[in-house]
């Protein structure tokens, strides 16, 4: 009685009601995987396939359904992955949205059987909230997380969708898996075992001859078709006996199924009935496939062994076995035989790993979210004047406005604005703030003046550069320290925590997102601001509280730029308002905002560091060219004793600049030598100047091969000292 | 769309005894504990705090919706990995559809983030009118 079609591989295959795809394939004669035998109850691998378009779905766990497309594995090698052709994206699939179902109970109890439903029954009796999964009720179960929490697949006639379950307890009732053959032709077609073999005969399909393996056999011999064909196996005498078959029914013994109880060590979870039994292991393999997921053979574990990996985990590792979709269903039981048989002990089995069942990326993503990028205040004004907005160090900042260039000439012939405003900012106060910003910074503090700011790497323990900004002094024992935008949260922990630590009396209180700040830059940067009410600027490195355009200012001067630049921090609530006076104001003076892009190729020919961007994890101030903003002579600070130890050192890093002719290579590019093209380095930042009318390039040089003349992109480049513009620092200061 | 209104008031860092026996000035002023030795004092314009080291700043960095109880039983808890609490006037603090946030309960509940993420939050948050 024909139910409907399936297609499996571009051919349609008849099936009847209640079949899975497993059985429709055999009841059409032909092999739902890529042979070997057959549990039919999703313990093993051998009936993976493609499934309407995700790979790897047991087949015999999916229920067959009219035009459902079935795609079988390659013999040899992987499913190929689906591609997409970015030319012609009308035809990428659209984004797959799956819901969620967040639960929580007392007890969740997978698996609806005999042991499931006693223990249910057990807990409801004790007034507990109980949640039982089990597949055949809609009930997927594909992993438990520490937590303890299950996340399964859920469906009914109307909706299917994610169930995140979190429970007090979680009781995996899940039985037993029988055990597969491990010998020479284990990998044919028509070996299943006896409780699949049931299922075969319930569904009315045929098994022709059939011999009943209830030891293991010497191997399964074939016919040239790749299906099973005898079975030899030793006889009373131990000769050996073969028995021709269409089907070879293995009844092996049972092994638990506690794949998910193998998932976490969470004392929550725990396997009840079959799934927890010490069943006996089968006779330790002597040849054949172990492992028919990844192909692992009993000759591979044995190399394994040999070379020292005797140690269940390490085994695994070592030969693959068990890291297959069915995470040693098939396998595990002789693996642990294998060990057993050569050290007289019983090895744990090893752990098991989410999914248990094939999930697909939409499923496990279901309902998470990317991190949140933030925006500033000024975003829809850069969106209005036309910025290309990007996600840069955890926020949304304009790129460019549409003509780089022309915002590097504003900033250095003119006047340009900048969103700042994504620059960490702390307030610390407390009557051992200095104490504490001495031990903090390898600069000197305590000699920075109310009114005064000073530059600061901040390293860690290790002497590495972690981050970089300004120190500013509002008062006797009240600063403003100010990070970079990607860094700002990881400074400010890292200060609370010392803080802490030392058991100082600081206050610290987080301004970065309740604080804007545009960054004033240019020749016309004091012209501007004083149309606007700031009469008397402050010098180089100074800092004053004033009013512009109606909007309280921290006004701190300093520049990334190279040109005279204010830095006007204020409330959020007043950025809009600033930034529109500045930009009227401003007008005749050919203000005009400028991106990061240009802000990048600004600090380019400066020579400034941007901290994650040029630099490593293991960057020191002596690998970045910037000792000059360590004091060795401070009896203390964090990182002084890693920085004393590895000054006695040979360094073989240098960040450096280059220059070069005609355009700037792309960040990145390696950077060779220029005898043996060996790669010495790469690059970290490039930028044509428009300017000095050549390319500039800050890079690494590595293995202490500092040459003086490099090849990038194919050409030559020549070390070059920074800053390569005013190296003199006039511009900024004027 | 979820509507979120600024929130200004003072935020004051101070040592925790300071800050419990602390005095706030405004129209219905609501003291949010950020921390032991952090509060945000929502409409407050005035603050006594007896710690000479207090840092006491206007702040309007913050936004806030108030919510009716089955939009937190139901919509923010399905955007939530952690279990939300029941009982009233508790400050929780963590990620909501992926979004840092503090809630503090209550009928209605105040829900807070700072006014960088608004948009993204009112956005994933979109089942809340």
């Amino acid at each position: 009685m024909t139910d409907g079609r399936i297609v499996v591989d571009g051919r349609p295959v008849e099936f009847e009601a209640g079949d899975s795809i497993a059985i429709a394939v055999v009841r059409a004669g032909e092999v739902p995987g890529r042979g070997g035998a057959l549990c039919l109850a999703g313990d093993c691998g051998n009936c993976l396939a493609t499934v309407d378009g995700v790979a790897y779905v047991r087949t015999c766990q999916v229920a067959a359904r009219p035009g459902t497309v079935i795609e079988r594995h390659p013999a040899v090698g992987k499913p190929p992955l689906p591609t997409v052709d970015l030319r012609d994206l009308a035809r990428v699939p659209a984004a797959v949205e799956i819901s969620v179902n967040r639960l929580r109970t007392d007890v969740a109890i997978i698996g609806g059987g005999r042991s499931g439903s006693a223990a249910a029954r057990e807990a409801e009796a004790a007034g507990r909230d109980v949640f039982v999964l089990d597949g055949r009720d809609g009930n997927e179960v594909a992993g438990i997380y520490p937590g303890p929490a299950i996340v399964a697949r859920s469906w009914d006639e109307t909706l299917e969708e994610m169930l995140h379950l979190e429970a007090d307890e979680i009781v995996v009732a899940t039985g037993a898996a029988e055990i597969h053959p491990v010998c020479p032709g284990s990998g044919l077609a028509g070996i299943v075992t006896a409780r699949a073999a049931e299922q075969l005969t319930a569904a009315g399909i045929d098994l022709g001859r059939t011999v009943l393996v209830s030891r293991g056999p010497i191997r399964f011999e074939g016919d040239a078709a790749g299906r099973v064909a005898a079975v030899v196996s030793a006889g009373e005498d131990g000769a050996e006996v073969t028995e021709p078959c269409d089907t070879a029914i293995v009844d092996l013994g049972r092994a638990p199924r506690d794949l998910l109880a193998r998932m976490t060590r969470d004392q929550g979870v725990t396997a009840v009935g079959s799934a927890a039994d010490d069943h006996p292991l089968p006779p330790a393999p002597t040849s054949g496939v172990v492992c028919p997921c990844m192909g692992t053979t009993v000759d591979d574990l044995a190399g394994a062994w040999d070379k020292g990996y005797t140690e269940l985990e390490l085994l695994k590792r070592a030969s693959w076995a068990g890291l297959g979709p069915c995470q040693g269903g098939a396998c595990l039981p002789h693996v642990r035989a294998f060990i057993a048989a050569r050290t007289g002990t019983v090895p744990d089995p090893f752990t098991a790993r989410p999914a248990a069942r094939q999930i697909t990326l939409a499923e496990a993503a279901a309902d998470t979210t990317i991190d949140a990028f933030r925006q500033t205040p000024l975003h829809d004004e850069h969106v209005a004047l036309g910025a290309r907005m990007d996600r840069f160090g955890g926020w949304w900042r304009p790129w460019h406005y549409g003509d780089v260039v022309g915002e590097y000439w504003a900033v250095r012939e003119g006047v340009s604005i900048g969103d700042v405003s994504t620059l960490g900012k702390l307030i610390v106060s407390g009557p051992d703030v200095i104490e504490a910003l001495e031990r903090i910074y390898p600069c000197h503090v305590a000699d920075i003046k109310v009114g005064r700011s000073r530059y600061a790497l901040l390293l860690n323990e290790r002497g590495h550069v972690m981050d970089d900004g300004m120190i500013l002094r509002d008062a006797e024992t009240r600063f403003t320290l100010t990070f970079t935008s990607g860094g700002a949260a990881n400074a400010e922990m890292w200060i609370r925590d010392w803080v802490e630590t030392w058991g100082l009396r600081v206050h610290v209180m987080d301004r970065t997102m309740s604080l804007a700040a545009i960054n004033v830059t240019g020749p016309f940067a004091k012209e501007l601001l004083g149309r606007l009410g700031l009469a008397d600027p402050p010098r180089f490195l100074g800092h004053v509280r004033a009013d512009i355009a109606g909007v309280p200012c921290h006004v701190m001067r300093l520049s990334f730029t190279g040109e005279a630049a204010f830095e006007l921090h204020h409330p959020i609530d007043g950025s809009v308002q600033l930034w529109r006076a500045l930009m009227s104001q401003g007008h005749d003076l050919g203000v005009r905002p400028h991106g990061l892009q240009a802000l990048f190729g600004l600090r380019l020919e400066k020579g400034h560091v941007i901290v994650g961007m040029d630099t490593e994890l293991d960057s020191t101030p002596r690998r970045l060219g910037m000792d000059w903003a360590v004091r060795m002579e401070k009896p203390a600070f964090i990182g002084r004793g890693s920085l004393e130890r590895t000054a006695r050192l040979d360094d073989e890093r240098r960040w450096v600049g280059f220059a070069m002719d005609g355009e700037a290579p792309v960040e990145g590019s390696p950077i060779r030598s220029m005898s043996d093209s060996e790669i010495i380095g790469n690059v970290t930042g490039s930028w044509t100047s428009p300017l000095l009318g050549k390319a500039l390039i800050l890079g690494w040089q590595r293995y202490g091969r500092f040459d003086d003349r490099v090849e990038i992109d194919g050409r030559e480049a020549v070390v070059t000292p920074t800053p390569f513009y005013d190296p003199e620092g006039l511009r900024a200061r004027a | 769309m979820l509507a979120l209104e600024p929130l200004r008031g003072l935020r004051v860092v101070a040592s925790a005894g300071a800050l419990d026996a602390a005095v706030w000035s405004g129209d219905a002023v609501t003291v949010v504990r950020f921390a032991p030795d952090e509060a945000f004092g929502i409409g407050s314009t005035a603050v006594d705090v007896d710690d000479p080291d207090a840092v006491v700043e206007a702040e309007a960095g913050f936004v806030g919706a108030r919510l009716e109880r089955f939009q937190v039983s139901v919509d923010l808890a399905a955007h939530t990995d952690w279990v939300l609490p029941d009982e009233p006037a508790i400050l929780a603090q963590g990620k909501i559809a992926g979004v840092p946030v503090k809630l503090l309960t209550g009928e209605p509940a105040l829900l807070i983030t700072q006014a960088a993420y608004a948009d993204e939050l009112a956005r994933r948050l979109d089942c809340i009118e």
